[in-house]
């Protein structure tokens, strides 16, 4: 450690990969989209007229080879029988639904789909929802023109996923999510040397988990805050008194009481030992707090619940070069910031003792 | 170690019995809390009930508990130091809190019961809730309470490093409570009550791992 906190180079990694996150992560666009399909409902049996919105969309330079679909399922699907556009994002589309649906159900949902060569595939899920007069699937199945989606196209270029609601601030992920993953391996070293300070009793040792611990709660708090961001984007409020939100502040709270305890004891060893053995206790307190019970309780934050986590198809291979250099370049910079603050420390403690010599004679 | 522990709790008791301070300055509190809600709200609804009920066990546990460590003079800290073993110390402290709170607990739902009617329905959870609340907070409190008995006002920094650690219990009591009182229905009641259990069993041996660094001064 002492050897590694005089080197440069993780420092420099550090800041690469930073600077690398923040252009990469802000500057690469998002596939495109569809943000707005109107009227939202409809009943069979009529031409069904719809104003579709896209997002980072060419519909005015695809235009003859622009295909849309309305998808029941994965069998069955409706093709546009007129495409009017109306510039790059805008277009108005006609289609025909039948007098009956090949479905048992009252009110059907149908994604929209659109293609073409230049921003490929694009999906809406529940797009339109399609009431029926009178149930019957057979008929249905009977007046049912089947057009199949074929030869959808792929986009070209590095792009990040397009999800409704989220749209650009999918790059949140990046800063937020990252953010607190680093906060997690900080505070997890902080209470590694809080471990060790208590075996072998060297100061070191405890301004080690000090610098760490107060850097963990730098990281938390830029967490929160870029959480609360975020909310006001999704959830429409920065802070709703959501279980995840309310949890998360306790357990900064926590390690907040942490610094008090520090201030309380003049007497530096007692300072130290007493710090040290609540730190570790702070973290044990910290995970039925972040991880166990906002699972328990009705969240609106993913991985929550029963919302779906971070994964799968929301972090996609693009993301993941992304992503897993941000939770990197976050942990090499706060542990820059944490040696920083020790070497502070030792350099006040040094001062200290010497300014007690002089005072002494 | 489980002699030591069943003599230091039996003097805990004996001293507590001889001057009966901390357990009439309790029953005085939940007495008059008790009787400040009833007359400032007459009519208490269920939901009220669950609300007061538990803010009554919170403030009872830390002002019974705030004085196990901080009461115990230096001298005879160092007294204890050469003659025990320290987890019979932390343990003797811990069983005696949360016998006193739960009895405490059980004392302030019979008052409250009396002045406004049981809105309890089912009794059984509701006393499980009850101890196992009384067990976390006795735990957490007389932990933090051995941190803070180190430094010099002790009773704020209590506060200070108490209020965070036992919002994961309030939070699970007071939901448990609205299970008993029937206000909702919850269907997985039975991991709440887990997780209690899980934290309580979580913090003692927190607790049991770090007092042995802490007490020798």
């Amino acid at each position: 450690m002492e050897k590694l906190i005089r080197q440069f180079w993780w420092k420099a990694l550090g800041v690469i990969i930073l600077l690398y996150v923040f252009i990469v992560g802000l500057l690469v666009p998002l596939k495109p989209g569809i943000t707005l399909v109107a009227p939202s409902s409809a009943v069979t049996g009529q031409e069904l007229i719809l104003d579709i919105e896209g997002y980072n969309t060419n519909f005015d330079k695809a235009e003859d080879t622009l295909r849309i679909w309305l998808k029941m399922d994965n069998e069955r699907s409706l093709l546009a029988k007129r495409i009017e556009v109306n510039g790059p994002r805008n277009a108005r589309v006609a289609f025909i639904i039948p007098d009956y649906l090949p479905s048992t159900q009252r009110v059907q949902d149908f994604a929209l789909v659109i293609d073409n060569p230049i921003d490929g595939a694009s999906v809406r899920p529940n797009a339109v929802l399609i009431t029926q007069d009178s149930i019957d699937p057979d008929q249905g199945n009977q007046v049912w023109i089947n057009e199949p989606m074929t030869g959808l196209h792929e986009r070209q270029g590095i792009t990040f996923p397009f999800r409704n609601i989220l749209g650009e601030t999918i790059r949140n992920t990046y800063f937020h999510v990252s953010l607190w993953l680093a906060m997690m391996i900080i505070f997890i070293a902080a209470m590694v040397y809080s471990i060790k300070y208590l075996r072998r009793l060297e100061s070191r040792y405890d301004y080690w988990a000090s610098a760490l611990t107060s850097v963990g709660l730098l990281l938390g708090g830029l967490g929160l805050l870029t959480g609360a961001i975020w909310a006001e984007y999704t959830w429409g409020k920065f802070w709703s008194w959501d279980i995840k939100q309310f949890t998360t502040l306790i357990a900064l709270l926590i390690y907040m009481a942490y610094f008090v305890l520090r201030s309380a004891f003049p007497d530096e060893a007692q300072r130290a030992r007493i710090s040290a053995v609540y730190n570790i206790f702070a973290f044990i307190a910290l995970i039925p707090l972040i991880y166990v019970l906002p699972r328990l309780t009705d969240s609106l934050h993913p991985g929550n619940g029963g919302n779906p986590a971070l994964g799968g198809e929301d972090l996609d291979s693009t993301m993941r070069m992304v992503f897993y250099p941000a939770v990197i370049g976050w942990t090499l910079i706060s542990s820059w910031i944490a040696s920083l603050l020790y070497r502070a420390s030792r350099l006040e403690e040094y001062l200290w003792d010497k300014w007690d010599e002089e005072d002494t004679i | 170690m489980l002699q030591q522990t069943m003599r230091l709790l039996w003097r805990d008791w004996i001293l507590e019995w001889r001057t009966r301070y901390a357990l009439s300055g309790i029953v005085l509190y939940v007495l008059a809390t008790i009787v400040l809600v009833y007359s400032a709200l007459i009519d208490i609804q269920p939901k009220i009930w669950n609300a007061i009920f538990w803010v009554i066990i919170l403030f009872a546990a830390i002002s019974a508990i705030v004085k196990s460590f901080v009461q115990e003079s230096q001298s005879r800290q160092l007294y204890y130091y050469n003659l025990v073993h320290p987890l019979a110390l932390l343990l003797a402290k811990i069983i005696y809190n949360t016998t006193l709170l739960f009895v405490l607990s059980l004392l302030s739902w019979a008052a409250l019961s009396l002045l406004t009617g049981n809105p309890v329905k089912e009794t059984g959870l509701f006393v499980l809730a009850v101890f196992l609340g009384s067990m976390g907070l006795s735990i957490a409190f007389t932990f933090v309470s051995a941190i803070s008995a180190k430094a010099q006002n002790s009773a704020t920094l209590m506060a200070i490093l108490g209020f965070p650690v036992i919002i994961p219990i309030l939070l699970t009591l007071v939901k448990i409570g609205a299970n008993a009182l029937r206000l909702i229905r919850d269907t997985s009641i039975s991991s709440d009550i887990l997780i209690l259990v899980a934290i309580n069993l979580v913090l003692l041996s927190v607790a049991i791992l770090l007092y042995p660094f802490l007490w020798r001064d």
